[in-house]
């Protein structure tokens, strides 16, 4: 009966069955946000006995019912059926209720607590999942074979290489997805083939996204999540943990808060559930107007250094003087973007103290620093920023330093991407954050950290060239525009809404692939490569889009030929998460139809193309190849092949025998023993015997000191002016109001998972929404469930490849000014929730709705420095189109405050 | 406004006899004899409502706006403490003449939380849960609001016999257990 009472669509089930004591047990951990929570997959078949509630008859060794806060429930949405071998099993997932790391007792989100649900079901909303290969002919999209879809590729792309060069076949793909996927995508697209028209879901380029960071020396991911819980303060910019990183919040940050009385400042627009806590619990919350951060920062750094509150004796010991920083900025040849950041003075200091080519001079001398000018450019009330000078920084009474750590995610690093993250790395450098307990300075991560490059991106063959003897990497998005991508690769992602000013984007697919008059008409293989042929070389592209589902529009409208993949617990896989924790994933049912992991797609499509070097004959071989080029990096994991080879193992199976925990990385082996790495930059540790690097096992300088030449931190500067004039184009104008976007707890961004295919969500969250302050409404005629439309036309987006002669050219009134920024429109409609908890003149609406995208309105201008999009400042128009369906029923949405603490 | 299928009047005597009053979530303003539920008949609810007890609760008059009255459904075991609400809006599924008046088990369904002390009044919100802040929304079917749990807070479906509240089924699983009908 429940279903009518609950919503028309969505049924809730009122029991559910247990694994039996005899239920195969699998580990895995959680496909979505970087931490990684550690799962237990339990697998028993159909129509055998289910387990009963005594410890004695469960595999989940729990007596039911448990008691509150006991881990390991079987809820719903934890359960679902699968095929394994053939045979039909029933599959509960369970967060690790044994776990001791990551998600310690069991603990999971919403997110990952229904990933169950993910799993190819027949009977479920998954059913739709990808399973033939497909080829587009008069437009419909029909099965054929993997050898008929592949030969087509092959031939086409060879073409392309022969006749345009391998600049025109690109490259668009995950940067996450495992190792064994990445690695394999890579060394097709960087070793094989050559390519620069590569780039991930989230950048137009590869590129890094805390550039400021890499040029100061910090490693982004050098935090462990216990460091969470030691800090005395820690600050938070651009996201609220209990959103997006939630076991993170959950354990590690609550148990700082009430175990460690630590304080926590947050950095954001809007007040969150997090937010609210935090300020709750003596914390507090700069609400800051979107891409004001730079400024917060320098007048941070400001008050603390005129009170003296910085940490001489870290900078002593860990900030380069004039002469390190010129040696450590010497960090390789040319042309790499350490070397175009930093030269010609824009950034490069002295050092921290003692003339105004210092630091410390260079900050005094902005105008920004002051904190009267800087609380007005954020819009917060300037008392907010001494109190977090003093939370931050101001000496306990008993005299000791206060233990900060900073973390920081894309509301920080994707609005005013290098200016931000230059300026919070060095308030962090002044703090002394870095390599200690409570003392770390991180990024807290989105996707996991699955990336293993199986090849050298040549960046030589870019042809975007700025002032001076500096070359970018190739954006990718403006090189299809301009007409330069004859073959598109696009694997596991929506390119086109996952990026800036997708409206405009679209329409550069549809010219391109759409309009060109050779269309495929025949299912003669011939034929259709004579076409595609004739499609590139009349100017037009051919596109290929690898997936689980059919995506919209790229493959549902766009793609030429669709290829389906398996994923996540179809396939063993290995990744790291945002500690550098390596895992083994399991695999633990049967992929759908003829779908294949994206390596073995990959090694298909190479080999047709007569490349070498593809021959794995299983996932692990592909893991066992990536691992020595792992050696020396963050995730460095060589010591799992090296450790398995002693034992006669496979590496794979050698990591599954650490289950949830697995091994956090960098990995080092000294004699028989195997050493792990729990927070880099550790510059007090002990364990790394002095006598240097051996065998195998490389210690890199990033193990016990920082990131650069000499192993100090280099200060930067932050001139707000290389900011301003993008700044004031996108600052709202009449009637527009600042348009944020970004994640929300509900909704993990591959939202093919959440409100597309579980009701459950579906029913919280059934389209997108934009969040307005009361007042914004009110001047707008807006209440809470009333549908908009969010429009601007006046999007920027940078178009063509021409150079950059003189020094202003790049900038953005350079652009402007040389007609190289045309302005799109872009619109989308949302249900509004009127919320105090949004700060007036800003909105917010979530980052990645694919049916009503946000990027849609968000500049297409990266970041002239460093390449990053600045997704999150986007302006608009916020008008009432009529009431949603949902502004008078129950079944769907709520649209209380979410700030309820 | 009412839907249509909200006033398909019910054709099970079953119903009718048991007299509920509960009303179709769907719309706001719909107050009705249980009717047509899609894809299921009057007689197969009355199955599923069968396998839970029916349980006097409470009196309408005896109920005070935002003061909620804790009892245990369906049995007295563990987890199974509940709270009935009246609320100061209508609510999906609310009976009385205003909707407002709604019942749900009070344990998280995150982790199991025990929230029976976290009612709030102005956002007719249960939470922010003791354990990890997750709140759920009474007017909505005890949907999450802003959160961790898998599923929306187990609604509790009542019928109004006269002045006489009573318990009869329940929507959704309850924490730490594996059916709602063992303890
Ligand atoms: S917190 Fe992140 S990793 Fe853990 S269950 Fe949720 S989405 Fe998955
Ligand atoms: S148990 Fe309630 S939020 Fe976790």
């Amino acid at each position: 009966m429940a279903d009518s009472n609950s919503t028309p669509f969505y049924h809730p089930e009122d029991k559910v069955p247990l694994p039996p004591k005899n239920a195969e047990v699998l580990t895995t951990c959680c496909d979505y946000c970087s931490i990684a929570c550690g799962l237990k997959v339990y697998r028993w078949p159909v129509n055998s006995p289910d387990g009963g509630p005594k410890k004695s008859q469960n595999a989940l060794n729990r007596n039911y019912p448990l008691r509150p806060g006991q881990g390991g429930w079987v809820g719903p949405n934890q359960y679902t059926q699968a095929t394994h071998k053939g045979r039909l099993h029933n599959i509960a997932i369970v967060a690790d209720h044994k776990s001791r790391v990551v998600n310690v007792g069991g603990g999971h989100s919403i997110r990952g607590g229904c990933i169950a649900q993910k799993v190819y079901n027949p009977q479920k909303p998954t059913q739709d999942r990808l399973q033939h290969p497909m080829i587009r002919i008069n437009d419909i999209l029909m099965p054929v074979t993997w050898d008929f879809a592949l030969d087509i590729a092959a031939e086409v792309s060879k073409h392309v290489i022969k006749k345009h060069g391998e600049s025109a076949w690109a490259l668009k793909y995950y940067s996450y997805q495992f190792f064994e996927n990445t690695y394999a995508l890579t060394k097709l697209a960087l070793k094989s083939i050559n390519t620069p028209a590569v780039s991930q879901h989230d950048h137009p380029a590869m590129v890094n996204s805390v550039p400021g960071w890499v040029d100061i020396g910090y490693d982004i991911f050098s935090a462990s999540h216990e460091d969470f819980s030691l800090a005395d303060c820690l600050v938070i910019s651009g996201t609220d943990p209990f959103e997006t990183k939630t076991t993170l919040w959950n354990h590690w940050i609550l148990k700082g808060i009430h175990g460690n009385n630590t304080k926590v400042i947050m950095i954001n627009p809007r007040r969150t559930a997090g937010v609210a806590y935090a300020a709750k619990h003596g914390g507090l919350h700069l609400d800051v107007n979107p891409g004001s951060d730079t400024v917060v920062h320098m007048a941070l750094q400001r008050i603390i250094m005129e009170n003296g509150w910085e940490d001489k004796e870290f900078i002593k010991k860990w900030v380069a003087n004039g002469w390190e920083t010129d040696s450590g900025f010497g960090q390789g040849t040319r042309n790499t973007p350490w070397q175009w950041r930093t030269t010609w003075g824009k950034f490069q200091v002295k050092g921290y103290e003692g003339s105004p080519k210092h630091f410390k001079e260079w900050i005094y001398a902005q105008e920004e620093s002051k904190p009267e000018v800087a609380a007005k450019i954020a819009g917060i009330d300037v008392k907010k920023l001494y109190q977090a000078a003093e939370m931050m920084a101001k000496p306990k009474a008993n005299g000791e330093r206060v233990k900060t750590s900073i973390c920081i995610e894309k509301g920080n690093y994707w609005s005013n991407n290098y200016l931000n993250t230059a300026s919070i790395g060095t308030l962090g450098a002044i703090l002394g954050c870095g390599g200690r307990p409570g003392q770390v300075i991180t990024r807290l991560g989105g996707h996991q950290r699955g990336g293993m490059s199986g090849g050298k991106y040549p960046g030589w063959k870019s042809p975007y060239k700025v002032p001076g003897r500096r070359r970018h990497r190739l954006d990718l998005d403006r090189w299809l525009e301009s007409g330069h991508v004859r073959f598109a690769y696009v694997v596991g992602t929506t390119w086109i809404q996952a990026m800036a000013g997708s409206s405009a984007l679209q329409d550069t697919f549809k010219r391109l692939v759409k309009l060109n008059p050779n269309q495929v008409r025949s299912f003669d293989k011939q034929t259709i490569i004579d076409t595609l042929k004739k499609r590139v070389d009349s100017g037009g592209t051919v596109v290929v889009n690898q997936e689980i589902y059919l995506r919209d529009p790229i493959g549902n409208q766009y793609a030429d030929i669709v290829l389906p993949a398996a994923t996540w617990g179809e396939e063993d896989f290995a990744r790291a998460n945002s500690e550098r924790r390596v895992r083994l994933y399991s695999k633990f049912y049967d992929a759908p139809g003829e779908a294949l992991p994206d390596w073995k797609i990959a090694a298909m499509f190479a080999k047709k193309m007569g490349f070498h070097g593809y021959d794995w004959k299983d996932s692990n071989e592909v893991f066992e190849e990536t691992c020595r080029f792992s050696r020396g990096s963050r995730k460095d994991f060589n010591a799992i092949r090296v450790m398995a080879r002693r034992k006669g193992m496979k590496a794979h199976d050698y990591l599954r025998s650490f289950g949830t925990t697995g091994l956090q990385a960098p990995l080092l082996i000294f004699g028989d023993k195997l050493i792990e790495t729990k927070r880099l930059h550790d510059y007090n540790r002990k364990d790394i015997p002095d006598t240097g690097p051996q065998g195998v096992t490389i210690t890199n300088k990033r193990l016990l000191a920082f990131k650069t030449q000499t192993g100090k931190l280099n200060l930067v500067k932050s001139p707000w002016k290389l900011w301003s004039d993008f700044y004031d184009f996108m600052q709202p104008k009449d009637d527009e109001l600042w348009i944020s976007n970004g994640r929300i707890n509900e909704i993990w961004e591959s939202g093919f998972d959440d409100y597309e295919r579980r009701p459950y969500t579906q029913q919280r969250w059934p389209m997108n929404f934009i969040e307005l302050h009361p007042d914004d409404a009110k001047k707008r005629g807006i209440e809470s469930g009333d549908l908009v439309a969010i429009e601007s036309k006046r999007v920027p987006v940078q178009t063509d490849f021409n150079l950059g002669v003189k020094g202003g050219d790049m900038w953005f009134s350079g652009l402007m000014k040389k007609g190289h920024i045309k302005l799109a429109t872009g619109s989308l409609s949302a249900v509004a929730i009127v919320t105090p908890a949004v700060k007036k003149g800003v909105a917010f609406a979530e980052c990645l709705h694919t049916s009503q995208p946000v990027n849609n309105i968000a500049p297409r201008v990266p970041d002239p420095i460093t390449q990053n999009y600045r997704f999150k400042i986007a302006t608009g128009t916020v008008r009432k189109i009529g009431e949603s369906h949902f502004k008078h029923t129950f079944a769907q949405m709520t649209f209380k405050r979410r700030d309820i603490v | 406004m009412p839907s249509k299928q909200d006033k398909t009047p019910s054709k099970s005597g079953c119903m009718s006899r048991r007299a509920f009053l509960f009303r179709s979530s769907a719309v706001v303003g719909g107050t009705v004899v249980l009717t047509h539920i899609p894809g299921m008949e009057g007689e197969a609810l009355a199955a599923e409502i069968a396998r839970y007890p029916r349980m006097l609760i409470g009196k309408l008059s005896q109920l005070k706006v935002d003061k909620p009255v804790a009892f245990n459904y369906p049995d007295k075991g563990a987890n199974s403490q509940s709270l009935l609400v009246k609320l100061s809006a209508e609510a999906g599924g609310g009976i009385s003449p205003k909707h407002n008046v709604v019942a749900f088990n009070s344990l998280c369904t995150h982790m199991g939380g025990l929230m029976g002390a976290t009612y709030k009044p102005a956002d007719q919100v249960l939470g922010p849960c003791p354990l990890h802040q997750s709140t759920f929304d009474l007017t909505r079917h005890g949907m999450v609001v802003s959160g961790h749990a898998t599923e929306s807070l187990p609604q509790v479906l009542l019928e109004l016999d006269g002045d006489k509240i009573y318990a009869v089924g329940m929507l959704g699983l309850i924490y730490g257990r594996h059916d709602n009908l063992k303890s």
